[in-house]
């Protein structure tokens, strides 16, 4: 079954876990990506991080005791997720360009 | 100097409370605490803060909430107050308004929003049964002519009204879930 298109959301969360990092910084790193377009809010980041949790797409690293945050990182059933979104992204981009411009 | 306010807002208004709460810290007036009936608020320099009122499933304490403000806290946006009601609570955050100038948004994608929205739904509906069961019950006692019909006939009318301001907002909910199924259908 072909894979379902990710959420915006969803994508740019799995991009920045390529490093292990915790929420504000998952926030940060996800504005700094789409130049300020996507302003990730708390309710929506803590949603989505517990889902792909459960889903096996990132794991909670143990938590650090010198620091209360939490942090994430991408696993390898997440990066192969975040490929095949990209392949499909890529399919979009280039039917799109082929049909608009002539190509 | 704590400066206490005494006012009302019922629970379906707390849209309206969130804006006020934001005018009085605009003002120098940051919240602090705050019961059903009383608004606690600290003097700090004006607009520092932002606040957002939340409507959260659950009782406040439930280790589903205690993760979802660690989490919050982690991001900047603390707990300053809660009013505990059954079956769900009210939270009150604040954040600094350096950090989140353009005010707390705590669900940014529609179906995080439209999930927030079912909460408002079944509470309202919830409340609904139990003020229209409350005016119900006055209302058989009050066909009975015993001694307190005349306050059983105000504990029903104030019970109606009641369910009906919460009818309203229902409405209100259902109208605004419709609005952000039609938009999900185009946008994410």
């Amino acid at each position: 079954m072909p894979q379902q298109a990710l959420t915006e959301a969803v994508y740019y969360i799995l991009l920045s876990l390529q490093n292990p990092l915790h929420g504000y910084g998952i926030i940060q790193n996800v504005s700094e990506l789409s130049n300020g377009r996507i302003k990730l809010a708390a309710g929506t980041l803590y949603g989505a991080l517990n889902t792909l949790v459960d889903k096996g797409w990132i794991d909670a690293l143990p938590e650090n005791p010198l620091s209360r945050k939490k942090e994430y990182v991408i696993t390898s059933s997440g990066t192969e997720i975040l490929k095949e979104e990209i392949a499909r992204l890529t399919e979009l981009v280039d039917n799109g360009k082929r049909l608009m411009e002539g190509k | 100097m704590i400066k206490r306010v005494y006012k009302l807002y019922f629970i379906w208004q707390l849209d309206k409370e969130e804006v006020w709460i934001n005018e009085m810290a605009a003002h120098g007036y940051s919240l602090v605490s705050c019961d059903r009936f009383s608004f606690d608020f600290e003097e700090t320099e004006p607009g520092k803060y932002k606040y957002k009122t939340l409507f959260l499933r659950g009782r406040y304490h439930d280790k589903k909430n205690m993760d979802f403000f660690s989490f919050l806290d982690e991001v900047g946006i603390k707990v300053t107050s809660y009013i505990q009601y059954p079956g769900t609570c009210c939270i009150y955050t604040r954040a600094l308004a350096e950090d989140y100038p353009n005010g707390i948004d705590v669900y940014s994608d529609i179906d995080s929003k439209i999930s927030y929205e079912w909460t408002t739904f079944w509470y309202m509906l919830f409340c609904i049964i139990l003020m229209s069961a409350g005016g119900l019950l006055n209302l058989s006692m009050f066909a009975r002519h015993n001694a307190l019909w005349i306050l059983n006939y105000a504990v029903a009318l104030l019970c109606f009204i009641l369910a009906l301001m919460c009818l309203i907002h229902l409405i209100k909910t259902l109208i605004k879930i419709s609005k952000l199924k039609k938009e999900r259908v185009i946008h994410e």
